[in-house]
């Protein structure tokens, strides 16, 4: 089995600096203020300190610059440096700030824009792999940004510097910076390869960490195949391939480092030779090659940090364009939104659903509704139905009929290629907004739960004092909460895996319950019940008041109290009706009830094998 | 020193020995970058003195010295570089694979207490740090400890008074620093459990968007990420401040080396025991070890924040699995027969879950077993695989203890399959094998073939080398289902467990898959765990349990004409289901 690796992610349209500026727009004080730090630490004291040691080795030789004898010297340049240490301090603090509210906007622009999405088709890859973008790419966005604003401040004492040397010796200047300027250029072109390695050795990363993530999501499947060994063999070929990325990075990095402090201690030989003659004349006294050297050396190290800069910025972009395929159709500069962060702590309050007049169900009427899923072109069509308020509505059909997409689509989980649906009469135009609670609420075939508590879990957001024992009851949880060490309080686990399947399914069922929807929408809900209760969960959901329900199920108990029955087959619905009249008329119905076989693979059965139902 | 010294050697070390030559290599290559160094400001007080004394010499070829000295003196470096790095990822990438190794036998107490994303960053970030650690952090500490004590005995060699007086800046200045070293440790670790809490939170709600946005509580969870984000800064904030401490000292104390020398280097110039060029190369040599006494400090930092990470992996090293291999017995080939023998099992001392249950199951026979959730089902077929141990009774396959066997034997000689199949991002082949390349091809399409899957397979765009998503999205239930099969075919156990298997499958659909579940039964024996009473039908003998305990077992046919039996009465609640 080989790996891909994939080099050529896809780009964003818009240039990077358009999504920085809009970052740095974001907290422009700040921002101004870390630039402004910045430059005292990386540009004024530096400046400062060169001329004095300048000024130092001046005076040795015998003249008296500034007026000041040594010991005045000294004194000053221990002033400065004091200045710059306390320059430090503040530069540090807004540093953080700064950074963290960067990261903290990201974070959240990406989150809500895959919570808001239409819930089935939500994150491109595994949520493993998402993670990375939240932490890699966030950091890399960010990073760079307040880095960025050390460049600006480099600049300025280059420019300052340069001022300086020439009014020393222009021809030295001249002489010496001409084959540094070449080096570095042909070094910084070199360093459009660094992109490449850079993002092969972070596919590479996300390959092991996709792995683990896996693998120990499936511990229990691995240990009772008895495969830990397999399992570790293949993480090792994966962390080796991780390894040589890794190092042909580094490599290829070191080596233009190298390049770049050579070009200094190049330049600082031919100063030597250059300015032989001078010194021995007098015309370039020491101070003069003190300073020289040291602003040689800070402009070198400069130099190559820009060949750096400018391979970072690319990596930024990069990250950007990972973080952008995460939000899916919304447009990429929702990424750098301005909006609250709640970085002082208070948050702002969840509202709860109100319940209006037109929120009661009277009908639905679905009319002529498709979805098609990209991959393979398979989905539903032509879906016609309409439900009332108080009836109970069965879904059923083989394996990949369509059931679930009918009901993802319905509820805007999966966005509707065409079709009608209609509330009360009135057109809905955005069923993933509309069809969630008070109005209606669903429960998925694999439901999944959260690492917190079990009532945290049920309540999701609702009030503390909301009424949890209705909700418990219809999902026949008593039993089950009584034998639990700490009731509702008790933890969960990780995707909830410290409770049965059956348990897990209830519990989602009671989540659903306790929102007391107008319409519940269940897929296949009973697959980890027993028989009996199952029963107990029918009974009581019909119970007690009116309920409109729509469930997928094949299940005779359902199928038997439905009000209307839909029977799909390759996508759409070819029977509608209650069970008696269906087993008389429909013949996949009678085939569904009775679960036979049939000899030669219809279509159905051809389309049955293929991916996604 | 509170760098966990022993752990941070049994971690690393164990693994950097296997390469010994390479680290040899490494050693020579910084001393040979430092010594280079350290050699070439010499250059440049000569070169000084010669064309300030305005005498003859040969500056030019000082000049070209200096370059040359640079040059080589680069690559030595980069070299090493590269060298250090290799070392590091070789030695973590084993480290990694060990802790993988452990993990994933660690019982399964553990992993549900764990979550994958935790794990990411022990086995990745935790390792990763170490990593960082030796090819950034211990060369450069050795490197910078290496220049600091050649600059030292060279400054010796130029005056005796220049030497002591930064032999004692550079200890009083090492000592200090470290003194405050171990402030941002703690910090540094919750920052860690923060991070790594924020992520978890992350993960988890990417995975579960769909029942998110059906329940209506995206505004809830969004609202728990600005708090968990909220929780990282306060923890940042407090571990920044920590260091930044360090950072001022440091910076203080160089201020101070710097000073001095300019006085020293003034005094020994008034005195005429230096030249202007060898005040100068005072100056150089102090400006030099600024940069490894500064980067010790920083060191330092990092080695605070490496503590946080070795205490975390040696404590995940430390877990053990409750279950431990046993002797070694052998357990037969060929169907297996079940005895269990007066079990009793609690997952929580507090809840007992099976009560002394004893029952027997020939080889080759086919048992059903019924029950509410809760009633111990799905706990016994855990048993039966050693995923836990009971706390009293014994448990047999073919008359052997399983306790006595080891535990890979043991589970190479059953298989489950189950409601819930777990895939990998990775091809059908490595799916259905589980990533065990000793299998060949021939035998996987044999199988196939057998199970009568052609059909399926067949529909595959890339045959067995059809890669699929992670988590496997982008299979239907069923399809799943039928790799489930496949794979325990070709596991060839002597006992199979079918745990609550057929329950997502539409009638029509499932009939297919008997057709293969047929086929997997002849010559084995089997436990079906199911809650339609539809799947029993297959059983040739039939078990119930109710609160850990079974209160009916026998064949079903007999059971099921006996109007008194409990699995009778259940035919007739559930009456529709039974099929003629």
């Amino acid at each position: 089995m080989s790996v891909q690796l994939q080099l050529n992610p896809t780009k964003s349209s818009l240039p990077t600096w358009k999504f920085l500026w809009e970052l740095m727009r974001f907290r422009p004080g700040m921002y101004l203020l870390f630039g402004f730090l910045e430059i005292c630490f990386f540009a004024v004291f530096p400046q400062l300190i060169g001329l004095i040691v300048r000024a130092f080795f001046n005076s040795l030789n015998g003249e008296r610059p500034l007026g000041l004898n040594v010991w005045g010297i000294i004194a000053l340049l221990v002033a400065v440096a004091i200045g710059k240490t306390a320059a430090t301090f503040s530069d540090v603090v807004v540093y953080f700030r700064f950074r963290y509210g960067i990261e903290a906007l990201l974070r959240k622009n990406l989150f809500e824009s895959i919570l808001r999405r239409p819930g089935a088709r939500a994150v491109p890859d595994s949520p493993g792999e998402a993670v990375s973008r939240f932490r890699g790419d966030v950091e890399e966005v960010a990073f760079f940004m307040a880095e960025s604003l050390t460049t600006i401040a480099y600049t300025l004492f280059t420019f300052v510097a340069v001022v300086v040397m020439v009014r020393i010796n222009l021809w030295i200047t001249f002489l010496v910076f001409l084959p540094m300027v070449i080096v570095v250029y042909v070094a910084n072109r070199a360093m459009e390869k660094v992109q490449k390695y850079r993002e092969a050795s972070r596919l590479a990363a996300g390959k092991v960490s996709g792995f683990i993530a896996e693998t120990f999501g499936a511990a229990q499947a691995v240990q009772v195949a008895a495969a830990e060994p397999r399992m570790v063999d293949h993480f090792r070929s994966l962390a080796d391939q991780l390894k040589l990325a890794a190092l042909k990075d580094r490599l290829f990095n070191e080596l233009l480092h190298a390049i770049f402090s050579n070009a200094a201690n190049f330049g600082t030989g031919l100063i030597l030779l250059l300015a032989a003659g001078s010194m021995r004349e007098g015309q370039f006294s020491i101070g003069d090659l003190a300073i020289f050297v040291y602003y040689f050396e800070y402009i070198t190290g400069f130099t190559s940090s820009i060949g750096e800069k400018i391979a970072w910025y690319k990596q930024v972009g990069v990250s950007l364009s990972r973080m952008i395929r995460l939000l899916g159709n919304d447009p990429p500069m929702t990424l750098v939104e301005h909006g609250e962060i709640y970085d002082r702590g208070d948050l702002p309050a969840v509202p709860v659903p109100m319940r209006s007049e037109t929120d009661r169900l009277e009908s639905i009427q679905v009319k002529d509704l498709s979805y098609h899923y990209a991959e393979n072109g398979r989905g539903i069509h032509g879906i016609t139905f309409t439900l009332r308020r108080g009836s109970f509505t069965v879904i059923t059909g083989r394996i990949g009929s369509g059931k679930t997409t009918l009901l993802r689509c319905l509820l805007g989980l999966l966005p509707k290629e065409s079709g009608e649906i209609r509330w009360n009469g009135r057109v809905v135009e955005d069923s993933g907004n509309f069809f969630v609670p008070p109005r209606a609420a669903y429960t998925s075939q694999v439901p999944l739960l959260f690492s917190e508590s079990l009532q945290e879990n049920i309540l999701m957001g609702l009030p503390e004092d909301t009424d949890l024992q209705s909700a418990v009851h219809l999902a026949v949880l008593e039993t089950d909460l009584t034998a639990l060490e700490h009731g509702l309080d008790t933890l969960i686990g990780a995707k909830g895996v410290k409770l049965s399947g059956g348990q897990r399914q209830r519990a989602a069922a009671a989540r659903m319950f306790v929102r007391q929807p107008e319409l519940l929408v269940l897929d296949d809900i009973s697959s980890a019940l027993d028989v009996e209760t199952e029963q107990v969960l029918w009974e009581r959901l019909f119970g007690e008041g009116e309920r409109t329900c729509l469930v997928v199920s094949h299940r005779k108990p359902a199928l038997r109290r439905a009000d209307q029955i839909l029977v799909m087959r390759d996508g759409t619905i070819v029977a509608q009706g209650r069970l008696d009249d269906l087993l008389k008329t429909c013949e996949e119905m009678r085939r569904i009830w009775q679960g036979e076989d049939e000899t030669q693979p219809t279509n159905a059965e051809v389309s049955i094998m293929n991916i996604v139902e | 020193m509170d760098i966990p010294f022993k752990s941070y050697w049994d971690l690393l070390w164990t693994h950097v020995r296997p390469q010994m030559s390479r680290f040899i290599l490494l050693v020579v290559l910084l001393f040979t970058s430092i010594g280079l160094q350290i050699f070439n400001p010499q250059i440049m007080r000569y070169f000084i003195d010669t064309a300030l004394g305005n005498q003859d010499g040969p500056l030019m070829l000082a000049a070209i010295a200096f370059i040359s000295i640079a040059i080589i003196q680069q690559v030595v470096a980069v070299w090493a570089t590269y060298t250090g790095e290799n070392v590091a990822w070789t030695a973590t990438n084993e480290l990694r694979a060990e802790l993988a190794a452990h993990c994933l036998r660690l019982d399964m107490s553990f992993h549900n207490d764990t979550s994958p994303g935790e794990l990411i960053e022990r086995i990745d970030g935790d390792v990763m740090e170490l990593s960082t650690f030796f090819s950034s952090i211990v060369i450069r500490i050795f490197g910078n400890l290496l220049l600091l004590m050649g600059v030292l005995v060279v400054l010796f060699f130029e005056d005796w008074r220049l030497g002591l007086v930064f032999v004692i800046f550079s200890i009083i200045t090492l000592y200090v620093l470290n003194l405050v070293r171990g402030v941002a440790v703690p910090y540094q670790k919750k920052f860690r459990e923060a991070t790594a809490d924020l992520f978890g939170f992350i993960e988890e709600r990417l995975a579960g968007t769909e029942d998110i946005r059906s329940s209506g509580a995206v505004d809830f969870v969004i609202n728990g990420l600005y708090q968990s984000q909220h929780v990282v800064y306060r923890f940042w904030r407090k571990r920044e401040m920590a260091f930044m401490l360090v950072r001022f000292l440091g910076g203080f104390l160089m201020v101070g080396g710097t000073a001095i020398a300019f006085v020293l280097g003034y005094s020994l110039f008034q005195d005429g025991i230096l030249t202007i060029g060898a005040v100068y190369l005072v100056i150089r040599y102090v400006q030099m070890i600024s940069r490894p006494i500064r980067e010790l400090t920083q060191q330092a930092e990092s080695i605070q924040n490496v503590g946080a990470s070795i205490e975390r992996l040696s404590d995940l090293r430390k877990l053990q699995s409750k279950i431990l291999d046993g002797p070694g017995a052998a357990i037969q080939e060929g169907a297996l027969s079940l005895d269990f023998d007066r079990v009793d099992f609690s997952y929580v001392e507090s809840e007992p879950l099976l009560h002394q249950m004893s029952f027997s199951l020939a080889p080759g026979k086919v048992l059903g077993v019924l029950g509410r959730t809760g009633s111990g089902k799905t706990t016994l077929t855990r048993l039966i695989f050693r995923l836990y141990d009971p706390v009293s009774g014994t448990i047999r396959l073919g008359g052997t203890d399983i306790r006595q066997a080891k535990v890979d034997h043991l589970r190479s000689r059953v298989a489950m399959v189950t409601q819930e199949v777990q895939l990998f991002k990775a091809t059908v082949r490595d799916n259905l094998t589980l990533f065990n390349r000793q299998i060949p091809d021939e035998r996987i399409l044999d199988v196939i073939r057998e199970l009568g899957l052609s059909r399926w397979y067949e529909s595959l765009p890339n045959g067995l080398d059809t890669e699929l998503e992670s988590e496997g999205r982008g299979l239907s239930a069923g399809e799943a289902q039928l790799l489930a099969f496949t794979r325990v075919f070709l596991h060839n156990p002597g006992l199979v467990i079918m745990d609550e298997a057929s329950s997502r499958l539409d009638p029509a659909t499932e009939q297919l898959i008997e057709r293969a579940v047929d086929k997997l039964l002849e010559n084995r024996t089997a436990i079906i765990v199911a809650h339609r009473l539809g799947t029993i039908e297959r059983a040739d003998e039939i078990m119930i349990l109710d609160k850990g305990q079974v209160i009916e077992k026998g064949e079903r046919e007999s059971l099921a004409h006996q109007p008194d039996s409990h699995f009778h009465h259940l035919l007739q609640t559930g009456l529709e289901e039974v099929l003629a």
